[in-house]
This record gives structure tokens, sequence and C-alpha cells, in this order.
């Protein structure tokens, strides 16, 4: 098999879920090592000579992200980004759901280098058992002495606090996230300051993804050296991808990075379903430009894909056969945005409305190619004229479909009604 | 600089604390720190903007004011980004006119375009970029756009329309920046997102008067400015708020020849472009027809209209009988904290010099041991203090917009405010006060007493300065004139205090005083209407300015119409001592001469000789030649005074 499992490794151990199940499997080792081992100097020292880059999406290196906090200033706050939402995406549930200690563990040894007192767990609201889930470990972890004061006799202390969101995407957003966790409505703030010197309750703040929190233990107990060699020159260690689309086996899979796209369409997807052929993939979820088969050759690297005009993103590769019009997905994710747009700023709160208008009547078949013209225009005056990336990113999308299968977005001016889908009914009959 | 070092052109500049910054070619060098919105308003370069308030924090949400500036990826909103050295800004690009157009074009999607019926239209600023920058047509397809509540009433004084609201946040912010209070909130999201009350409440605040004034469209309007006037049909005035000592600049906007709103002119050291929903919403008082139109001369059993000049002769005639009669003495004279400075000014030398009486003051209670000190701390000197004492309620009661700079100094200065009970000991304040360096003590009129007792405990804990909180729109002007039996002009010892309001108005009813010259309209006589009807119908003589028909117009023997606030030129001081303009913005009620030049004309026929015209402004001039802290504080500065001069 094509899959490298680290993370992973366990998944499926009896009671993993639990604390039991988790010790039995070698669980808060690396915790202890990293009490042991390190100064949380020479741990954040450790986590940059891993070349581990965030998982959350932007893929901005986390070393260096901590080294962002300012000296001094305490008390400092780990925020874990378990607000999954992209479109897609769903790795942090299944992290959770299988091994919900790992991901407790990973933030411990965060909180130790980043000397933070006060970690907190930000989970999407819609992720109710996983919070369940969660606020179980970490109490069991609390009993046994891995959460509170002086945690292992290492005279370090930190608590860990399971906060659920009320359900909206944007509160991924790091800055919202730390908006929505102190009370307030769930929107992004102005940056600069950036979080890392002002952000929960106006503190320096670190906010890191579930999965790239879950990397650290296999870092600290396996040496950064040797997960820098693991992956590629600019993405180190594996990741988990959620496949899903017309395939023959929908999941998570983890790869290590490097792999060709094609090793897990093919060998651990299944492949295309139905016997049909690929016609586009979005490899980074509902956010990411469209990719085509020739793009299967890459390999699963942030900035290979990225050349290629794309993005890794959150790691949701989505697979669409033959019978997909593209027009229609662009018409749901754009209903996506105009849904989550927190409604802040004017491009994106009126511009998702506006795109979301059109995308409808192009779908129906009732949009005139001056409509269709003034999508583009109206997508160029969102992109990167937005307060935060939802707005940007509103327009990736629909913009890489329009100008892949122009023909087919053209066809639909005034057709009356969606070309792709009579063709695809036609064709089953 | 870094740029500039490198490529080896001009020498460098020594640091001033400003950075160089080009905006659409123009040069210019400003303080660090600087927005570049700012630096384009200085350079005489328009940005459209919709969130970035001056009083308030950038929240670059509207995006309108994107520009485009070298080294950038992505166009960079101006009211968010600091000016950097050697930064190249661009304004007049295709880049940034397509995005002013194409944020025109979402902000109008859902727009209602209801301008002919909205308050707002011909000083909305959705309306005047959509024609000066806005693309002109609209690509949106779909006619029904997405609705909400129109007219929604907030208060008694604001209706919200959610339709026409852009989404600034302007109003969100000034509640949690300006006032410290939490009245309106964003709900819903995306293009559902609309303003609201929480829980659909009425709002509560005693400022909601400034929502209209920074929403950007017809969005938050007054209720009582609805459907009243395009403003353009509205002859604006400058002048200063009447309602209370404060001295708020406003804007009197009349049309027709009354007064149809107030508007805010921001002065930053008094009112920082705040006003107080009292003051804001006193308009309508000012466009009574109740009002005193024609002189009247009465004798035992006749009262007759007469002429201007007949009045003042019969004026001057009958006080110089009673004083010929019974002494100077035996004549009271009362100005008002309604007046402005020059007719204070008149009237003082009227009646210490020409009649000779020591018998003056403007208002009822005694006013002892005054002294400069209680008027030292300014308004915006308020920010300076680390330790801010309120001593009881009055102060923020009787000047609402104090509080908004109390709050502005707590939230941006990091000052404590202290509100202690009117009561509380010095020993109280001295405890509460622990650990302050400048102290703030700010206390009425009522309690002043006991706030000089506060302020030496205070001393032992920091330094101290004081602000007492006078009433009525120039208390502080008549005090400062010598209109206090106890004083003369510029807090003046006097030898011999005469009669104080109330003494004056006793002696009258008890028959040991015959004479009244007062200048009206007199707030504070009015409220113990009871006295003053006894004392004018018993004195043998009472010459009265009033501007209404009351107590004082019925029994009036010689009564000369008054001009109220909005008729008359002049100048009044605030609280702090701040000197500033009134104008004539509405048509006097009478025909009748203003108050100066029937005083000048009034003296000249009992003996005075020099006054001049009576013409405000040279009465002004004479004013400020008299009074040296009036002389620097000119027009617009505190008029300050040493604290020797006090008595």
């Amino acid at each position: 098999m094509a899959e490298y499992k680290l993370l992973t490794k366990d998944f499926g151990a009896d009671g993993l879920q639990t604390l039991k199940g988790y010790e039995k499997v070698g669980g808060y080792q690396a915790l202890r090592d990293a009490f042991k081992k390190f100064t949380p100097e020479t741990l954040v020292a450790e986590v940059k000579t891993s070349n581990i880059r965030g998982r959350g999406g932007a893929g901005f290196p986390t070393g260096m992200k901590w080294s962002f906090l300012p000296k001094d200033v305490f008390p400092r706050y780990l925020c874990c980004n378990a607000d999954e939402s992209e479109p897609g995406c769903f790795k942090d549930r299944y992290l959770i759901d299988e091994s919900p200690h790992q991901l407790i563990e990973g933030l411990l040894i965060a909180s130790y280098a980043l000397q933070v007192n006060t970690s907190f767990i930000y989970i999407r609201g819609e992720y109710h058992d996983q919070r369940l889930l969660l606020e179980r470990a970490t109490e069991e972890a609390r009993a046994a002495g891995y959460i509170g004061k002086n945690i292992l006799g290492s005279g370090f202390d930190c608590d860990v606090i399971v906060h659920g969101g009320a359900g909206a995407y944007i509160c991924g957003e790091e800055t919202a996230l730390i908006e929505s966790l102190e009370g307030l409505r769930g929107q992004p703030r102005l940056k600069p300051p950036f979080p890392a010197i002002k952000g929960l309750y106006g503190q320096p703040t670190v906010v890191n993804n579930v999965e790239t929190l879950c990397n650290l233990p296999h870092i600290v107990q396996r040496g950064g050296e040797w997960f820098k060699a693991l992956g590629t020159d600019k993405s180190a260690g594996t990741r988990v991808f959620c496949c899903s689309g017309h395939i023959n086996r929908p999941g998570n899979y983890e790869m290590k990075l490097g792999t060709p796209i094609r090793e897990l369409l093919e060998e651990e997807c299944g492949g295309i379903w139905r016997g049909q052929s690929l016609k586009a993939f979005q490899p980074g979820g509902g956010s990411m430009q469209v990719l085509l088969p020739q793009h299967l050759d890459l390999p699963l690297d942030m900035n290979a894909v990225q050349e290629a005009g794309s993005s890794l993103g959150a790691g949701a590769m989505i697979f669409m056969d033959e019978t997909t019009c593209l027009v229609d997905v662009s018409m749901r994710l754009v209903d996506f945005y105009r849904h989550e747009s927190c409604g802040k700023c004017v491009p994106c709160r009126e511009g998702t409305y506006f795109e979301s208008e059109l995308m409808h009547r192009l779908e129906a078949g009732q949009a005139t190619l001056a409509e269709l013209a003034s999508l583009a225009d109206i997508c160029s005056n969102m992109d990167g004229r937005c307060f935060c990336p939802l707005g940007d990113t509103a327009t990736w999308f629909v913009m890489s479909a329009y100008k892949s299968f122009r023909d087919e977005f053209e066809a639909h001016c005034g057709a009356g009604r969606c070309p792709v889908r009579a063709q695809a009914t036609a064709l089953v009959a | 600089m870094t740029a500039v070092a490198e490529t080896g052109t001009p020498p460098e500049q020594p640091d001033d604390g400003r950075v160089g910054i080009s905006i659409d070619g123009r040069e210019l060098r400003v303080p660090k720190g600087t927005l570049v919105l700012d630096a384009a308003t200085e350079a005489g370069i328009h940005i459209p903007i919709y969130c970035a308030h001056p009083k308030m924090d950038p929240v670059a949400v509207c995006r309108m004011c994107l520009v485009n500036i070298e080294k950038f990826p992505k166009p960079q909103p101006a009211c968010a980004t600091v000016a950097g050295d050697g930064m190249v800004v661009r304004t007049n690009i295709p880049e940034v006119t397509k995005i002013r157009e194409g944020m025109l074009e979402f902000l109008l999607l859902n727009h209602p375009l209801d301008c002919p019926v909205c308050d707002r239209g011909g000083e909305c600023d959705l309306q005047d970029f959509t024609f000066r920058y806005g693309p002109g047509i609209s690509r949106f397809p779909i006619t029904e756009k997405v609705h909400f509540k129109k007219a929604v009433p907030l208060s008694e004084h604001i209706e919200l329309d959610q339709e026409r609201c852009i989404l600034c946040w302007r109003c969100v912010r000034y509640y949690d920046e300006i006032t410290g209070e939490k009245e309106i909130v964003l709900q819903q999201r995306g293009v559902d997102t609309l303003v609201s009350t929480f829980d659909d409440r009425q709002l509560q605040s005693k400022f909601q008067g400034n929502l209209p004034e920074v929403c950007p469209v017809g969005a938050l309007t007054h209720r009582k400015y609805r459907f009243v006037s395009r403003p353009w049909d509205l002859q604006r005035t400058a002048s200063v708020c009447p309602e209370c000592s404060y001295g708020c600049n406003i804007n009197a906007d009349s049309r027709d020849f009354e007064v149809r709103r107030f508007a805010s002119r921001d002065n930053p050291l008094v009112d920082d472009m705040w006003l107080c929903d009292r003051g804001r919403y006193s308009f309508d008082r000012w466009n009574t027809s109740e009002r005193v139109r024609r002189p009247v001369v009465r004798s035992d059993d006749e009262s007759r209209d007469v002429t201007v000049a007949e009045a003042i002769t019969q004026a001057a005639r009958r006080l110089r009988e009673i004083a010929e009669e019974y002494g100077a003495a035996s004549i009271g004279v009362l100005g008002s904290s309604a007046s402005t400075n020059e007719e204070l000014f008149l009237l003082e030398r009227l009646a210490r010099q020409v009649i000779g009486t020591p018998h003056v003051d403007h208002q009822l209670e005694p006013f002892d041991g005054i002294s400069a000190a209680e008027h030292e701390l300014g308004i915006a000197e308020i920010e300076e203090c680390d330790t801010l004492i309120v001593l009881g309620a009055d102060p923020e009661e009787q000047a609402p917009v104090l509080t908004l700079r109390l709050y502005k100094a707590e939230r941006k200065k990091g000052a404590r405010v202290i509100r202690l009970s009117s009561d509380a000991t010095a020993a109280d304040a001295a405890i509460a006060a622990s650990g302050a360096t400048r102290i703030g003590l700010i206390a009425d009129e009522t309690n002043r007493a006991h706030a000089a007792a506060v302020a030496t405990a205070l001393g032992a804990v920091g330094s101290v300065r004081r602000l007492t909180i006078t009433r009525g729109i120039n208390g502080r002007g008549a005090k400062d004139l010598g209109l206090l039996p106890n004083v003369g002009p510029a807090y003046a010892a006097l030898a011999e205090p005469g009669k104080n309001g109330r003494q004056i108005l006793e002696g009258l009813a008890s028959g040991t005083m015959r004479g009244l010259l007062m200048l009206g309209p007199n707030p504070a006589l009015e409220a113990e209407s009871e006295l003053l009807e006894r004392a004018v119908r018993k004195a043998a003589c009472v010459v009265a300015f009033d501007t209404r028909p009351g107590i004082v117009s019925r029994y009036a023997t010689v009564l000369i119409p008054g001009h109220a606030v909005f008729e008359k030129a002049g100048s009044v001081t605030n609280v702090e001592g701040r000197v500033q303009r009134i104008r004539a913005g509405l048509p006097p009620a009478s025909a009748t001469p203003v108050e100066t030049r029937v005083l000048t004309t009034l003296a000249g026929l009992m003996g005075a000789v020099g006054w001049g015209s009576g013409d405000p402004l040279a009465v002004n001039r004479l004013l400020r030649d008299e009074s040296p802290a009036y002389g620097r504080a000119g027009n617009g500065g505190r008029a300050l005074f040493t604290a020797e001069a006090v008595a």
C-alpha cells in the first residue's frame, strides 16, 4: 500500500480513545521525553528543524510561527484550531475520533515549548460528539496528572479548555477564532497586530491546526531531523488526505508528502467509480483551484501543487468524474461562501451574493454571455480586495473552472437548462 | 529612509519624528504613525471611505479606501495602513478606479435607492461617492433585492432603516468606543447581516443623537428631522449649544426662520464632536411664537406700547429718580447666565460705575469663597489626568457630554474615573484616589465648598486641578465679568460686598429696596416664580429686558424686548473659561436693537461717556481691552485668571 502511517499508525487499536488504550501504545511517552530531553527553547528549535508546515491550509512553517512570540510577554495562549469546516475536509474529525489523546499530548508539548499555561481547543460546533470525546479525554488526562499543576513533576503547569463553536466556517480563520473564543461575534480581526503579538485577550497567541499538533509527539520522539527527511524538501512529513467525490473508496489516507497524487487516487481510493474517467479534481478543499487529469502526476507537495496553480490547502481531495458539471459545482461552492460570509467587509458580503445569484442563473441556463463576462469581473473585484481570505477564496474555484472549462460555462448561456446534466441524463438512459 | 540612502540620492533627513511619503506624486512629511488616509487628506487628495471615522479606531471593512502602495502585493486600506518612510501611494490609477467602482456596485446591490424620500439625500456619502466615483450602471441581473425592515423606531429620537444601511459599523463602534455602552449590535451574517438593537430593545443612551451623524448614509435618522428639510434649504449658523455651560459647538440649522436641528461642529478641545440628546433636541424651544415684541412702559394704572427710544428714556429717568430719592443702593441689578459676555460686561459697568449700586448678581444663591482655582482644569486636559474624581451625579447631569470625555480618558489613556457620592468625605476621596499623581476633581456649583475641602485632602495624594460645572450657557462669563455681589470683574475682591440675587428680590418684596434693572431671560429667577412675582410687583421701578411673556413682562415698569440666543451676535464663556462666539442666525422677534446697543444708550442717558456705539463687536473689543484674561483668550481661547486674583 502507498499509505505511510505515522499519525494514524495505531488507529483502530483497542480502546485508543481512552487514556488506558492510548498509554498502551506508548501514549504520553513523548510528553515525558519533551520534559526530560528539552527545554522550551530547544523544543522550539527542534520543531524548527523538523520543517513542519501548518496543516490547516496556509502551510506556514510552524516553528517560524512560534518564534514570532515576543519574549517575556506572559501569559501567552495556544489555541488548537479544530474548527474544520472546509468543504470536503474531515481529517481533523478523524484524528480526534480515533485518538483524542494524541491531540492533547501534542497540545501539551506545544504548550510546554511556548510556555503557555492555558491552552484551548476550539472545536467546530457541529462536531458535537468529538467535543464530548475531547472533554472526556481532557478529564482523564487531568485526573492522571497530564493536565494541571506540575505536570509529571516537571514544574510545568497547563490547563486545557475545550470550547465549542456555534457553527461558522469563518471561525476557522485564526483571528475570527480568537474573537469567537472571547465570546464576541465570529469575525476576523484587523491585522496587524498579528495574534502572535496581540491575540486572545490581547496577549501573544499561537493558533495551530489539529493535525499540526498531532505531529508533535512524533517529532519529539523521533527527532526533527528524522521528520525533515520524511517527505520532500519543502514539505516534510506526512499528511492525512480526505478523499471524496466520485471514487470507489472515499476516506482518510495518510500519505508521505511527495507521493504522486495518482498513487493516492488509484491505490488508496480505488480509482474513479463506475469505470468512468476523471474530469477534474480539487486538491485542497472547497477553496482551492481546480486541477485536471494531467496534474495527477504531481507529487503531494505543497510547492509543486502551488506551482500548478492550486494548493494542497487543508488536504481535502475532491475527485469529479466526467459527468460532473463544473458550473454546478461552482454554484454549490459559491452558495457555501455566500452562506458563510461573515458580512464584515463589502466585497465578500455583497460579492458572494452577486456571484451566487449569477451562478444560479448560469446553471439554470438563463444567464447571458454578458453576465458571464461580468461574473469574471466581479470575481476580480473581490479577489485580493477582501478583509480576510474567505472572500478571496470564494472566487478561486469559479475562476479556475471558468478558465479551464470555458466552453462548458459558455454553453450554459442561454441554454435554458444545464447542458452537461442533460447529456449525463441521456447517457444513463 | 533606507530606500533613499541606497539610491544615494538626497542626504538623510534628520530624525524629526516624521516620515516622507509620496501620494499621487505629491511628496509630504507626516508624523510617524499617521495613517495613509490622513496623510492623503493633508496632501489634499480625497480618498472615499465609509467605515473610518476620525474619532474611532480603523476597522477597514468597507474597502472603499483601498489604494495601490508600491512593494505591497495587494491593494491596501488607506484607513488602516500606517505611512512608512519612502512609501509610494497611488490613488489616481485605473486599478484604484476599478476598485472604487466595484465596491460601489456591491454597496448598491441591495440598497433601496430611495434617495428621493431619504432624509439624508444631499448629505449622504453613498450618494456623493456614487456620483463621484461610481460605475453609473448596475450589472446585476436580478431586480428583486434583499429586503429588510424600514423605518424602525429605535427610541423616541432615532429611526433605523435597515435597507439603507451599508454596514460600516460606525454606530456599533460608536457605542463601543465613544460612550462605552452597548446598544446597537450586528445580527445575522453575510448578505443578511443587519444592525439592530439586542432583543429589539429601545435605545437608552443619553447620546443617541450622535448616531445619525456618525451614520454615513440614511440608515439612522433623527425622528425630529424626518421629512423636514433638504440640507441645501437649511441656513447654517455656527453657534454654541445653549442648553448648558459645557459650550459644545453646534451648527444651528434653520429654515423658514425656524431652527430645524442642531448639528455638531467638531471642537476637539470641548465637545470632540459629540452632543448630548438634551442639548441636541432642545432646538425647537427656540421656535416659540410666544415672544415679547414691543417695548412697554407702565405706570400705576396704565400700560402702553412705546417706541424703543421712549422706553430707554423712561428707563433712564425712572432709575435716576429712584437713585435720587432712595439712594443708588436701593437699586438691584441682575444679569443672567443666558446673556452674552458683551451684555454682561456693559451691565456690570452700568450697575457699579454709572448707577453706583453694589447689589449686582446673576443668580439667586450666594457664591462665596470663589476662586479661580475652581476652574483651572480644562476639558481637554481631563485626558491628562491619571485619576478623575467626580463628586456627585450633578456634574454629569448638568453637562452630559463630560461623561464622554471621562470615558475617553478611561479608554484611550487608561485613566481611573472615580465617581463619589456628593457627600463622600474628603478622607474617603483621598483613600479612593490613593496612588494617583495627576488628579482631576470635578464638582458642581452646589457642592463647590465641599469640593474645596476634598481638593485640599487630595493635595496630599497628588497634584489636583479642579473643574466646577457652572450653570447656564454663560454662567462662567457672568462670574468672570463680576456679576456677583462679592467680587468684581476678574474676581477682584470688593471692600463691601453687595446683596445676592435672593436678597435683592427679598429686599424689593419687603420694600427695603426700590428699583431693579434686570437682563433676562433668567432661568434661575424664573424657577423662584413666587418670590420673583412679589418682588417685581412691589418694586417702584423694574427695568427689564426679556424675550418671553411671563411674570417679568407682566409687571415691569419698563419692558424692553430681548433677543434670543440665535438672534444676536456675541461671545459666551463655557465652564472651563473658553470664550466662544455665537452668531445671529434667525431674524429677531422685535424691531428693538440688540441689548448691547440699548444698554449703551441707557448708560449714555444716565451720564456715561465714551461707551461707543454699542455694536456687539465694538463692545467685545472694549471688553478685551478691559479684561486682560479675555484679551488673551481672544476668540476660542480660554480666559484664565491667576490664583492671586481671588476673593
